[in-house]
C-alpha cells in the first residue's frame, strides 16, 4: 500500500485504459446474489444474512477510515455500541421504535459521537500518529465497554434485553425477509455514496494523504479537519449499523461497544482487502459464513480453525481475499471526472 | 456465497452429514467426553420424535458448566427414551454452542428454534445469555425456555421457567445459620456485575434482620486479582464472616491471602453461595477449609438420598472426567427442568406450548439430585430443597438442610 510510487497516481487521469473490471462485476455480482437470496433461503438463514449486511455496512465504515485515509481507527465499535444503546434506551424508556425517528437518531449520535472522538484525537496541535489514534480509538472502545458493565441504568453487565420490533406507522419489523430487504436497501444507498466519495476529487486527497500525508498538506490542504470529516461520516455509518443491529437482534450488551468487536470489524477488513470497499463487505461474508459453518461442523476447534485460515490470507496475501482476483492498479482505481481533452486545464 | 446456497443443500442432507461428523467426532468423543450435536434416538414412532434443543456455554471461560449441563441432558433424554419417551414418542436432542458470546448465541439459538424448530430450549449459564437469547425463544420464537442455573432472581417473563435456586432459597435458612457458626460482623466482597449486586441487597436484609451488621459491601472489577487492601479491612474491622460474590479469577488470589493473613486460624468463617464441587479445587484444601456455601445438590447428599447416589453414579459411570454434575454449574437444575418438562407434558397430553407451560406451572417430580422438586403455580420458579455444607479436607460435608422444599420467593 504504501509502495504506490506517487507518480502513477498523478498519471492515472490522463492514461484511462481499462483492461476487465474486477470491482464493478463482484459489485453487480454481489448485488444480484444478496437480491435473490431470500427466495432461495430458508428463513432462519435469511435472518442470519441480514446480520451480515449489518456487519457489512460496519466494515464498509472502517474501510473507509482506514482503506482510504488511512486512519487506523481500532474502536469502531464504539460509535456501532453507543448508537446501539441510545436507540436502546429511546424504545425503552421513551416508547419511541419509529423507524423514521431510530434510524436517523442512530445515525445522528454516531456521527456527534465520532465527531468528539475524532476532534479530541485528530485536531491537537501536532498531528497525530497512525499509533496515536489506533490506541486513542482502542481506549475509548475499551473505556465504554467498562462504563456499561458497571452502569445499571444501562443494565450492567446483563445489557438490555427484550427490545421492542422497530415500527413504521403501524407495521412491526419483525427479524425476516422484510427487515433483510430493508438493510439491504440501507447498504446498498450506504456503499454508493461511499463509493462515489471515494472515486470523487475528495477521494484523490484522501488516498493522497494516505500515502504521503505530508506532500497533501504542501498543498494546501487542512488534513487534520479532511481526516475528522472522513472519521465522523464513518461514524455515521458505524452509527446506523448499531441502530439497526438493536433492533434486529432485540437486545445489546457491553460487548457491542467493546474491544472484540472493534477487532473483529479491523479483521473483517484486513481479510477482504481494504481500500476497495467490496473487499470489506466480502471479508465480512468470508468471517461470517466461515464461523457459522465451521460452529456447526467443529463446535469445539472452531475458533482455532477460523484463527488459522485468518493468518494464513493475511500472512500470504497481505491485499486480502480480493487481492486474488485483482490487479494492484486497479485497487488504486481511478478519481473524478476524466479530464477533457483540449481547451481545459488540468484541474485535478 | 457457494457456502451459503451449499448450506441448503447440507440441510436437505443433513442425516447423512451428520452421520459422517458423528462417526468422525466419535474419536474425538472418547478423549473429550463430547459426543455429536444431534443426538438420535434409537427408535422412532410415527409422529416423529420430540425435539429438544440444549443451547449452552460448551467452548469459552465457562464451557466447563455448558459441558456438564450438556451431558446432563444427553443422560437424561437417553434415560427418558429408554423408557418409552413421552406420549410414545421418542425424543432427539439438539445441542447448540453459545460460545460465551451473545451475538453468537443469538445466531447459534436462532437455528434451533428456526431450523429444527424445537419443541423446548434449555440452557443459558450467565443472565447476560439468559437476557440475550430469551426473546429469540420466547418472545419471537414461541418456543417454551427453561433457564436452570441459580441467578438473582426477578426474572418474570411468561413461558420462561426457571430451575435453579433464588437469593431467597440460598440465603433465608444460610445466613442465621452463618450468624450461629461464624458471627455477626458480615463483609460482602464481590465482583462488579448484576448477580453479585442482587444477591447483597437480599442477604443484607436477612442480615439486618437477625441483628447481625454488615461491615461492609464493596464491588471490585470482574478481572481483578489482587485483594490485600480488601484483606487488610477485613482483618483490622474483625469481621466474623466473608459472605464472597468474587468470580474467578480474582477468588483464587483472594482466598489464598485471606487464609494467609490469618483469618480462619482467628476463627472467621468464609461463605460463598455458588461455591461446588468444580470450584471448589481452585484453591488447596487447607486455604478454604471451613468454607461454607448453600446449594440445591452436593455430591454428598447421596449418603442420605439414594435418589441422588443412584443420579450420580449414573453421570459419573456415563461421563468420567472433568464436567462434573454439580449444583453451580445448572446440572442439578438442567436435569430438573428436563424431569418436571417430562411430567408438564405426560399430563398435557400434547407439545402444544400453551398447554405444556400450564401443566410446568404447577408440575412435581418426587427424584432429583438433591431430592423432590414443584413449580410454584403462578410464580414459573422451582421450590427444592436446600443444603449448607461446609468444606473440609477437600470434601464438602452436609451440616443441614432445609426442612421441606424451600420457597423461591419470585415473581
Amino acid at each position: 500500500m504504501a509502495g504506490e510510487p506517487a507518480a502513477s497516481l498523478a498519471c492515472r487521469g490522463v492514461t484511462r485504459r481499462r483492461a476487465i473490471a474486477v470491482i464493478p462485476v463482484l459489485e453487480v455480482a454481489l448485488l444480484a446474489i444478496f437480491t435473490m437470496l431470500p427466495v432461495v433461503l430458508q428463513d432462519y438463514l435469511t435472518v442470519f444474512v441480514t446480520r451480515v449486511l449489518i456487519l457489512a455496512l460496519l466494515a464498509v465504515s472502517f474501510d473507509l477510515v482506514w482503506g482510504y485515509a488511512g486512519i487506523m481507527s481500532f474502536g469502531q465499535a464504539l460509535f456501532f455500541g453507543v448508537a446501539g444503546y441510545s436507540v436502546a434506551l429511546l424504545a425503552r424508556d421513551w416508547g419511541v421504535t419509529s423507524i423514521f425517528l431510530v434510524l436517523p437518531a442512530s445515525l445522528l449520535i454516531g456521527l456527534v459521537t465520532s465527531l468528539a472522538v475524532g476532534g479530541f484525537l485528530l485536531l491537537g496541535r501536532r498531528a497525530p500518529t497512525t499509533m496515536f489514534v489506533a490506541l486513542g480509538t482502542l481506549t475509548g472502545s475499551y473505556a465504554a465497554d467498562r462504563l456499561a458493565r458497571g452502569w445499571y441504568y444501562l443494565g450492567g453487565q446483563n445489557g438490555i434485553p427484550s427490545i421492542p420490533s422497530m415500527t413504521a406507522g403501524g407495521y412491526g419489523f419483525e427479524e425476516g425477509v422484510v427487515f433483510y430487504y430493508l438493510v439491504l436497501v440501507i447498504l446498498v444507498l450506504v456503499y454508493l455514496v461511499c463509493r462515489f466519495l471515494v472515486r470523487s476529487q475528495f477521494g484523490l486527497v484522501l488516498a493522497g494523504m494516505r500515502e504521503r500525508e505530508a506532500r497533501i498538506a504542501f498543498f494546501g490542504y487542512r488534513v487534520q479537519r479532511l481526516k475528522v470529516m472522513v472519521f465522523s461520516l464513518a461514524g455515521a455509518i458505524a452509527g446506523l449499523a448499531g441502530g439497526l443491529y438493536t433492533f434486529h437482534e432485540g437486545f445489546v450488551w457491553p460487548n457491542m461497544l467493546g474491544v472484540t468487536l472493534s477487532t473483529q470489524i479491523v479483521l473483517y477488513a484486513l481479510l477482504g482487502g481494504a481500500g476497495t470497499l467490496i473487499g470489506a463487505v466480502i471479508g465480512v461474508l468470508a468471517i461470517e459464513i466461515a464461523s457459522f459453518w465451521l460452529a456447526d461442523s467443529y463446535p469445539l476447534i472452531w475458533p482455532i480453525i477460523l484463527g488459522l485460515l485468518l493468518l494464513l490470507v493475511i500472512v500470504f496475501r497481505p491485499g486480502g481475499l480480493i487481492g486474488f482476483l485483482l490487479s494492484e492498479r486497479e485497487r488504486v482505481g481511478f478519481f473524478g471526472r476524466p479530464p477533457r481533452r483540449e481547451g481545459q486545464h488540468g484541474a485535478a | 456465497m457457494n457456502q451459503g446456497n451449499g448450506s441448503i443443500h447440507a440441510a436437505r442432507s443433513i442425516s447423512r452429514r451428520r452421520l459422517l461428523h458423528s462417526a468422525a467426532w466419535a474419536g474425538g468423543a472418547m478423549a473429550t467426553g463430547v459426543g455429536s450435536w444431534v443426538i438420535r434416538p434409537g427408535w422412532a414412532s410415527a409422529d416423529g420424535p420430540i425435539k429438544v434443543g440444549v443451547a449452552t456455554d460448551l467452548t469459552g471461560a465457562i464451557g466447563y458448566a455448558g459441558n456438564a449441563n450438556a451431558n446432563v441432558a444427553k443422560m437424561v433424554v437417553a434415560d427418558i427414551n429408554n423408557a418409552g419417551g413421552i406420549l410414545g414418542r421418542p425424543i432427539q436432542l439438539f445441542i447448540e454452542d453459545t460460545a460465551s458470546n451473545e451475538s453468537v448465541a443469538v445466531g447459534n439459538v436462532r437455528k434451533l428454534i428456526q431450523r429444527d424448530k424445537v419443541d423446548l430450549v434449555v440452557g443459558g449459564i450467565t443472565s447476560s445469555m439468559r437476557n440475550a437469547i430469551k426473546d429469540v425463544i420466547v418472545t419471537r420464537g414461541k418456543t417454551l425456555y427453561i433457564y436452570p442455573e441459580l441467578y438473582e432472581g426477578e426474572e418474570c417473563m411468561a413461558n420462561l421457567f426457571c430451575t435453579g435456586p433464588t437469593p431467597p432459597q440460598q440465603c433465608d435458612d444460610f445466613i442465621p445459620w452463618l450468624m450461629q457458626n461464624g458471627g455477626k460482623r458480615f463483609a460482602l466482597p464481590a465482583a462488579n456485575y448484576v448477580w453479585p449486586h442482587k444477591l447483597n441487597a437480599y442477604a443484607r436484609k436477612v442480615i439486618e434482620g437477625h441483628g447481625g451488621e454488615v461491615v461492609f459491601e464493596e464491588y471490585y472489577p470482574l478481572d481483578q486479582v489482587e485483594y490485600s487492601a480488601t484483606v487488610n479491612k477485613i482483618m483490622t474491622n474483625k469481621v466474623d464472616v466473608v459472605f464472597n460474590a468474587v468470580i474467578s479469577p480474582g477468588v483464587g488470589p483472594f482466598f489464598k491471602q485471606l487464609h494467609e493473613a490469618g483469618f480462619g486460624q482467628r476463627g472467621g468463617r468464609l461463605a460463598c453461595v455458588y461455591y461446588d464441587e468444580d470450584t471448589l479445587s481452585i484453591n488447596a484444601p487447607s486455604e478454604i477449609e471451613g468454607l461454607a456455601s448453600c446449594l440445591d445438590y452436593f455430591r454428598a447428599v447421596g449418603k442420605e438420598d439414594a435418589a441422588s447416589e443412584r443420579i450420580q453414579t449414573e453421570y459419573d459411570e456415563e461421563f468420567p472426567g472433568r464436567f462434573q454434575l454439580s449444583a453451580g454449574a445448572g446440572a442439578t437444575g438442567t436435569y430438573r427442568g428436563l424431569k418436571l418438562w417430562q411430567a408438564a407434558v405426560k399430563e398435557a397430553g400434547t407439545l402444544d406450548r400453551d398447554a405444556v407451560a400450564a401443566a410446568l406451572d404447577h408440575a412435581k417430580i418426587a427424584e432429583g439430585p438433591g431430592g423432590p422438586a414443584e413449580m410454584v403455580p403462578g410464580k414459573r420458579h422451582c421450590k427444592m430443597k436446600m443444603y449448607i455444607a461446609v468444606a473440609k479436607g477437600g470434601e464438602y460435608q452436609i451440616v443441614s438442610q432445609s426442612d421441606g422444599l424451600v420457597d423461591p420467593k419470585q415473581c
